[in-house]
């Protein structure tokens, strides 16, 4: 077992930062805590590494209950935004620190150093001081350090937020790696960019005020997402408001549509997904007309905006050679397969979702 | 900037200069010429001479300045491990129980240091603890009217720190221990060097306690100062206080040298 | 804060400070207050403090206390803002020296100030000496020295530096920008100051000025040297009672209305510029 969330309640005076949090990362697994700004992700990895006390339930390591352990207990690595690489000793001082600390001999210390340098590229520069190294090679420090105490889990607190977009998409690519020299590390990867969850992590917790609303792969949240707000914070989503019909389809505005209803009472109010790039421009399966209200080009699509029935939809298609123009009259579809119907309700505004 | 024409700017700076000139460079520069001076009556001193700088660098002088060397040194190194001790502990606690220790180290700010020295004369005049007339007596007041000083700057550098640097050695397996002797107190130095040269500073000129407390034998430099203008002999006074002045700075400048090895950005 | 350490040792390492505060400092104390309702003929009584109260040098040591703090604080706070203003917003060639100069007085002890203006105002000063040249008088005009003009004056010079360095650390944080946005909608100097520069600094101000206030209560240094009877001050009417009378009951008294004085006009300071600063 990787790490495990019982029923882990914080608060924080009266407010309640992380409510009733249950979550498993299997041994080797990467799992990103995905969610918006103040939604307790922050919170819900500190609790693994012992620097806030659940008010409620446990915290498991590796099969072993934690909850009251202090933190230089848990055999945990822990990389934050500002690294907080120690400024007053070199990057060898640095990645040796917790070998040090915990009695390793100097020669072995030397030794596994080197290893955890090499493993993230920053041999060369061991003999440097924090300051003399760019936001990416500290970063890389960062991960050196806290992979030479040889952790079970990894905790990664949007280690990437502090460089610039290139280097970014660079690193994610490293950490990828890493990943897989290293399978037997579990990682908890905290972040509020969905490019680097769907890109990096095997499962995916989708967090909202202090609760955890969703849990599974990439794909699943992406292809077949559970609520309206994990549709609209993986990915993009086009959320149509519907009724469910009698006859294996949906009712939206004047228009029956074909899509996949499952055990959905007829007659109930729903919210049918679409993504974006689902969505195609002409006559097809589950026509739609509409007016356009907007185009944004981005370089390989155009992305359209579509006003049909008083909704806004979007559609994102491969760059047209003669786009249509605000105003103008159009038709779009989408196949039924792509659609998801969800429960009405699920957005992140009601809190009990 | 603030004042744009050049005209509004000479006239701010004139001002500048008139108030700050006569009010804090005089007297100080007063004070050096006194202290070359055979006599002073009229504009300027007169008659320079080296005479009172001799007296001041031997024999009673120079036991004095010895003195109060002695007790800034031991004083700053005593309160700076007291008000360190208390900073770090105190910022374990509580936001109340912190509280309260903050005010309990402040309070030797706020009572008047006669009252302090009147206090520990009549606490320690008698047995059990018999200190009045020894030089030890001397040296704790220096050391509790210091102490607020260190505690109070180790307190601020201590709100300073980044409570990550401790939470990713506490990550990395590092005890409580080790985390402080290894990058706690590493990262608070520069502020420690400070707070050792204003306790040196402060215990060096202290004066109202000292002359509620001092034994015979132990005359710091201040109450000498205070003794050669009471007698009369002002220029021996001007002498002596440049040699404090001078010695202070010179404690001064040596602790800023270790500063700027020990900061590391 | 929820944290993940038991609190009993953390208690017990925050109590050995305390308990050495407590035997070098607040025990003295406490004892120097039950020694103030202790006279020597036995017993405890009040009646030590009905003498010192109804003594008329009490009085006036008291009134010269609270008045030359009160006057002494005003103009550091005055003073000490002007400068720091010229020093931060109107930089000079050499301002940054002149701040440098500033952190170094702090370290110099507050009798030399008295000392200095001995030479500068004194009856043989300089000043009267300047004067008897020029107007061939047999007497200069200054004579204010021995009052507690004297004493404000040399606080003022002594104390100013205190309030000009939270300041100077305020004004560094202030935004360049914001008093560029100012100027550029056309607001002038002294409105700039009012609305943007002085409301920032206020809790600075309010810190320096309360440490002032304090300072400038138990000044001692500053009394002793100007070697007035005129000016007698609470402290120095514990020493002179103390060390030159040996009447340690009185000198008691004194003290520990000196503490209460000090402590009260600190926490009322404090009280109302909490509520003006934040
Ligand atoms: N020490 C604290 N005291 C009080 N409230 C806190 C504290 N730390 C965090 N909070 C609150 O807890 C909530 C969750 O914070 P947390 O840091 O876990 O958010 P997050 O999901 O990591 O957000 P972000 O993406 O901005 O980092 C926030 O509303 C925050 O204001
Ligand atoms: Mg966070």
């Amino acid at each position: 077992m990787g790490i495990r969330f019982e029923d882990v309640t914080v608060a924080y005076g009266r407010t309640t930062v992380l409510d009733s949090f249950d979550l498993t990362v299997e041994p080797g697994e990467v799992m990103a805590l995905l969610g918006p700004s103040g939604s307790g992700k922050t919170t819900a990895l500190r609790a693994v590494a012992g620097f806030v006390t659940p008010a409620r339930g446990r915290v498991w390591i590796d099969g072993r209950d934690v909850t009251k352990l202090p933190p230089y207990q848990r055999g945990i690595g822990m990389v934050v935004q500002s690294y907080a690489l120690f400024p007053h000793m070199r990057v060898d001082k640095n990645v040796g620190f917790g070998l040090r600390a915990q009695g390793v001999p100097r020669a072995e210390t030397a030794e596994r150093v080197e290893q955890a340098l090499a493993l993230t590229g920053m041999g060369e520069f061991a003999r440097r001081y924090p300051r003399e190294l760019s936001g990416g090679q500290q970063q890389r420090v960062a991960i050196a350090r806290a992979l030479a105490v040889r952790p079970q889990v990894l905790l990664l607190d949007e280690p990437l937020s502090a460089l610039d977009a290139r280097l970014r998409s660079g690193m994610l690519a490293e950490l990828a790696r890493l990943h897989r020299e290293l399978p037997d590390v579990s990682m908890l990867y905290v972040t509020h960019d969905q490019i680097e969850a769907l890109t990096l992590a095997d499962r995916i917790a989708v967090m909202d005020r202090a609760r955890l609303r969703d849990v599974g792969t990439p794909q699943e949240l992406y292809r077949r997402p559970r609520t309206e707000f994990t549709a609209s914070f993986v990915g993009n989503a086009n959320l149509l408001p519907v009724t469910v019909g009698r006859d294996g389809g949906v009712r939206f505005a004047e228009h029956d549509l074909q899509a996949p209803t499952g055990d959905a009472a007829p007659g109930a109010e729903a919210t049918l997904c679409v993504r974006p790039h689902a969505v195609g421009l002409g006559d097809g399966p589950n026509p739609l007309p509409g007016t356009v209200t907007g185009i944004q080009w981005r370089g390989a699509t155009h992305r359209l905006l579509v006003e049909t029935a008083g909704h806004r939809l979007m559609a994102d298609v491969g760059e047209l050679r003669d786009p249509p123009a605000p105003g103008d009259t159009v038709t779009v579809h989408f196949a039924p397969d792509d659609a998801v119907l969800l429960p009405a309700g699920t957005g992140g505004d009601d809190r009990d979702g | 900037m603030l004042v744009h024409s050049r005209g509004g700017r000479r006239a701010v700076w004139a001002l500048f200069a008139l108030l700050f000139l006569p009010l804090f460079a005089l007297p100080l520069l007063v004070l050096v010429a006194a202290s070359f001076a055979g006599h002073w009556s009229g504009a300027l001193p007169s008659g320079p001479t080296l005479d009172h700088y001799d007296a001041a660098v031997r024999g009673e002088s120079l036991r004095a300045l010895t003195a109060s060397l002695a007790t800034a040194a031991a004083a700053s190194a005593l309160a700076l491990t007291a008000g360190t001790w208390a900073a770090l502990s105190a910022h374990a606690l509580g936001r109340r129980a912190r509280r309260v220790m903050d005010l309990l180290f402040m309070l030797p700010v706020a009572v008047p240091s006669v009252v302090a020295g009147l206090a520990l004369l009549v606490a320690f005049s008698k047995p059990p603890v018999l200190l009045n007339g020894t030089r030890w007596i001397v040296i704790l007041a220096h050391t509790v009217l210091v102490t607020a000083f260190a505690h109070q700057s180790v307190t601020a550098a201590l709100g300073r720190l980044d409570p990550a640097y401790e939470q990713a050695a506490a990550s990395l397996g590092a005890r409580p221990w080790y985390v402080l002797w290894r990058v706690r107190l590493p990262l608070l130095l520069p502020s420690l060097g400070a707070a050792a040269g204003l306790c040196f500073a402060l215990s060096m000129g202290e004066l109202s306690a000292t002359m509620m407390l001092y034994p015979p034998d132990w005359l710091p430099l201040p109450v000498l100062v205070f003794g050669a203008t009471d007698r009369g002999s002002p220029f021996t006074g001007s002498a002596l206080a440049v040699v404090l002045m001078g010695t202070t700075l010179l404690v001064l400048l040596a602790l800023s040298r270790i500063r700027t090895k020990a900061s590391y950005r | 804060m929820a944290e993940a350490r038991p609190w009993a040792p953390r208690l017990l390492w925050a109590g050995v400070p305390v308990a050495l505060l407590a035997a070098g400092f607040l025990y003295p104390l406490v004892l120097l207050v039950w020694q103030s309702v202790s006279p020597d003929t036995g017993g405890h009584s009040f009646a030590v403090y009905q003498d010192v109260f109804g003594s008329e040098v009490f009085r006036r040591a008291l009134g010269n206390t609270v008045w030359i703090a009160a006057a002494s604080t005003a103009g550091c706070l005055v003073l000490g803002f002007v400068l720091a203003l010229v020093i931060a917003f109107v930089p000079f060639p050499g301002a940054r020296a002149v701040a440098r100069f500033v952190d170094v007085f702090l370290s110099f002890p507050s009798f030399l100030i008295t000392l200095a203006l001995v030479f500068v105002y004194g009856s043989a000063g300089m000043a009267n000496g300047l004067w008897t040249d020029v107007t061939g008088a047999a007497e200069g005009p200054f004579a204010f020295l021995t009052t507690p003009w004297g004493v404000i004056l040399a606080e003022v010079t002594y104390f100013t530096p205190f309030v000009m360095r939270p300041l100077l650390a305020a004004f560094g944080q202030l935004d360049p920008a914001q008093i560029e946005a100012a100027s550029s909608l056309g607001a002038r100097a002294p409105r700039i100051v009012r609305q943007v520069i002085l409301p920032d600094a206020l809790p600075a101000l309010a810190a320096g000025g309360s440490l002032v206030l304090v300072m400038c209560l138990n000044e001692f240094g500053i009394v002793l040297f100007t070697g007035a009877k005129g000016v007698t001050t609470l402290p120095m009417l514990v020493y002179t009672k103390a060390i030159l009378e040996s009447d340690y009951p009185a000198a008691c008294v004194v003290a520990t209305v000196n503490v209460a004085v000090s402590l009260t006009l600190y926490g009322i300071y404090r009280a109302v510029s909490r509520r003006a600063g934040a």
